[in-house]
């Protein structure tokens, strides 16, 4: 089952991006642009994950921290200041991550990965076709029968998954799986690439977009 | 050394410096009249025993008996020594063989004094001199008698004249004892009540220096210290309002600059989010035209919002010379363009306008107005319309701004000049609003040395006065 997440920003248009961005990584989102409402919608519905702006109208993000944060819900903060004060409140008032505007929207989704993990509110298995993948195994199998990747083909597949429907820069994949020291040759991915789509017969999922790099498609 | 100390100690050392000269002379000056009482007494009392024994010379000549002679020297002595009858008077006569003829003296005489013998005839000389513990003054004369010398001493003991003397100081160093200490005792209290208001002086000062500043010196006296903290009181109350101000200025700045980078930012994470999703993302037709909508919406937004600031600052730096212009013509210049805005908002512009002239700078005049009536005009819906007065009242020149418009709530008042203020943000939103068109009309105001004021009335409409006062030039 998709994740439901809350959106409370009080800008229309941040919030529709925030929507889209989820939305292609297959997330539900709920949009709401105050408080008040934001509250109304926590005692309605479940969500899994809260994003939310500091400065929203009739009940801003620190007083509403305060009060849904028996729920236990994960919350990532979004803040036009950077102001080092925010920080430390909001991460003191339980928030687990927070993101300065202007963000961006990958930067975004790997904080909400990283938070939904750390609450294990992840998915135990994830599957694309014949391909089905067990993130805490580190297992991949086609049609039932186990694939051997490379560590970094596992890792790779992992990125593509969380970042489905975006394409990422060759750039963005070697920060995100060899890590920002690692000095190689972009072409590293494309190999890496090369090999994921033939052993897990990806070729139609894993496109190649033109002057940016690969994009998973589901 | 502290202040209360250096008048303490001063004043003490010329009292005491004073006092102690003052007894001094008088001291001495009473001593010396006694003593030379007492002289002038032995030296008449010598004249007169001179003169007894001139009156008997006759006589003994006529007996020439040295015995005689000496007897009757003898009985004169006792006559007088007897006559003066005091204690410590004596008397001694010697002939010119050095052989005393009467000496009723309890004490040695004085070898030394054997120098004043060589008095002559008809000459008294007197002298001091101490024997033993007392102090004794010796009177001589020559007295010739049938060719011999007699040597009259008179004598008298003036110890008590001394002791009289030394009592003096003793008394006196009594009295400077108890003067100086009671003048010691009134100096403390006089110096400390004197340096009291410099010593709170100072303690406001140091008060004042750890930063508050809203503390006062007691200026309690009228003396050159009370003056001191009444100016001093002056100089803190400028202070703390030039710091006010700083500290105002300084809020004012930050709320500007945080305000600043909230509307910079929303717009910027807009446009940026969805170039990016446009970018990267496995997007369908529908979502593209929604991306480029934002983005073109936002970018327009953060243009308007540059132009705007652009203005606020150039209104900042720059000094603007005023003309003597007619309020109607400039006016009359932008209505056509005011009149086009409020048609496509199908609202209609009423125009009341007194020639006056009025010292302006023409551009500023016409960004005032636009703002205002641009204002009015967000504000109003379909069908109302808007009214321009223009009309003298009194000494001042009055522009009014109304609108039929929902009105602004009260709790917004007294913000709405504030940078960045919105009272509807979704709304400024849609229509590009910075939040900057009111504070660019504030400033262009006071630069005419014009006041603004808001009358509102909810669901009624608001109405921006804007009140130029004569000899309007820039502050």
């Amino acid at each position: 089952m998709d994740k439901k997440i809350l959106i409370v920003e009080d800008d229309p248009n941040i919030s529709n991006i925030i929507k889209m961005n989820l939305t292609l990584v297959h997330y539900q989102t709920v949009q709401v642009y105050d408080g008040l409402a934001a509250l109304e919608g926590i005692e309605r519905e479940k969500f899994d994950l809260i994003i939310l702006d500091v400065m929203i109208p009739k009940l801003d993000g620190f007083s509403l921290m305060e009060q849904i944060r028996p729920k236990n819900i994960p919350v990532i903060f979004l803040t036009a200041k950077s102001a080092v004060f925010d920080k430390v409140n909001g991460l003191k008032l339980g928030a687990d991550d927070y993101m300065v505007k202007p963000f961006d929207g990958i930067e975004l989704l790997a904080r909400i990965e990283t938070v939904l993990r750390r609450y294990g509110k992840d998915e135990s298995e994830i599957s694309i076709d014949d391909v089905r993948v067990f993130p805490d195994k580190r297992l991949t199998t086609l049609k039932g029968e186990p694939v051997e990747l490379t560590p970094k083909e596992f890792d790779l597949l992992v990125v593509l998954i969380v970042n489905k429907n975006i394409a990422l820069s060759r750039e963005q994949f070697l920060d995100k799986v060899w890590g920002i020291d690692y000095y190689g040759d972009t072409r590293t991915v494309d190999v890496h690439i090369k090999s994921l789509r033939k052993k897990l017969r990806l070729q139609d999922r894993i496109k190649t977009i033109f002057k940016i790099g690969y994009r998973l498609e589901v | 050394m502290k202040f209360w100390l250096k008048i303490f100690t001063f004043s003490i050392i010329i009292f005491i410096l004073v006092f102690n000269a003052t007894s001094f002379i008088v001291i001495q000056r009473n001593h010396g009249k006694l003593l030379n009482r007492e002289i002038d007494n032995a030296l008449s009392q010598n004249k007169n025993i001179h003169s007894s024994v001139d009156a008997i010379v006759p006589i003994v000549l006529i007996y020439d008996s040295d015995e005689y002679e000496e007897k009757v020297l003898a009985n004169i002595a006792k006559g007088f020594v007897g006559k003066v009858g005091d204690q410590g008077v004596y008397m001694t006569i010697t002939n010119d063989k050095g052989k005393a003829v009467y000496n009723n003296t309890d004490f040695e005489m004085p070898i030394d004094l054997n120098e004043s013998e060589q008095v002559k005839e008809d000459e008294i000389k007197y002298i001091l001199r101490d024997v033993d513990k007392r102090t004794i003054l010796f009177t001589s004369n020559l007295v010739k008698i049938n060719q011999k010398n007699y040597t009259f001493t008179y004598i008298k003991d003036i110890t008590s004249v001394y002791k009289e003397h030394a009592d003096q100081y003793m008394f006196y160093l009594k009295v400077n004892i108890i003067a100086c200490s009671t003048y010691m005792l009134l100096m403390f209290v006089v110096s400390k009540r004197l340096t009291i208001p410099i010593y709170r002086l100072n303690r406001t000062a140091k008060f004042i220096a750890a930063g508050a500043f809203a503390e006062r010196a007691e200026s309690g006296s009228k003396d050159e210290i009370g003056v001191l903290a009444s100016n001093f009181n002056v100089m803190a109350s400028v202070v703390e309002d030039k710091i006010k101000d700083l500290e105002r200025l300084n809020r004012e700045k930050q709320l500007f600059i945080d305000n600043f980078t909230h509307e910079l930012k929303t717009p910027l994470t807009s446009i940026i989010g969805y170039a990016n999703i446009l970018r990267t993302g496995k997007i369908n037709s529908s979502q593209l035209l929604e991306g480029l909508n934002v983005i073109l919406s936002e970018g327009k937004r953060l243009e308007s919002l540059s132009f705007k600031l652009m203005d606020l600052i150039q209104l900042e730096r720059s000094e603007f010379p005023l003309k003597e212009l007619d309020f109607c013509d400039i006016l009359a210049e932008i209505m056509p363009a005011l009149e086009m805005k409020a048609r496509e908002q199908q609202l209609t512009i009423n125009l009341h306008c007194e020639n006056a002239c009025l010292r302006l700078e023409k551009d500023l005049i016409k960004a005032l107005i636009f703002n205002f009536v641009d204002n009015s005009i967000k504000a109003s819906s379909k069908n109302q319309s808007i009214t321009i007065r223009a009309a003298r009242q009194g000494q001042n020149y009055v522009l009014e701004i109304e609108d039929e418009g929902g009105g602004i709530e009260s709790e917004h008042l007294d913000r709405i000049f504030e940078p960045f203020y919105m009272t509807d943000k979704a709304r400024s939103r849609r229509n590009n609003g910075a939040g900057l068109g009111l504070s660019i009309c504030q400033r262009i105001a006071s630069l005419h040395n014009a006041d603004i004021n808001v009358r509102s009335e909810l669901d009624r409409g608001t109405t921006f006065i804007v009140t130029f006062k004569p000899g309007g030039t820039s502050p």
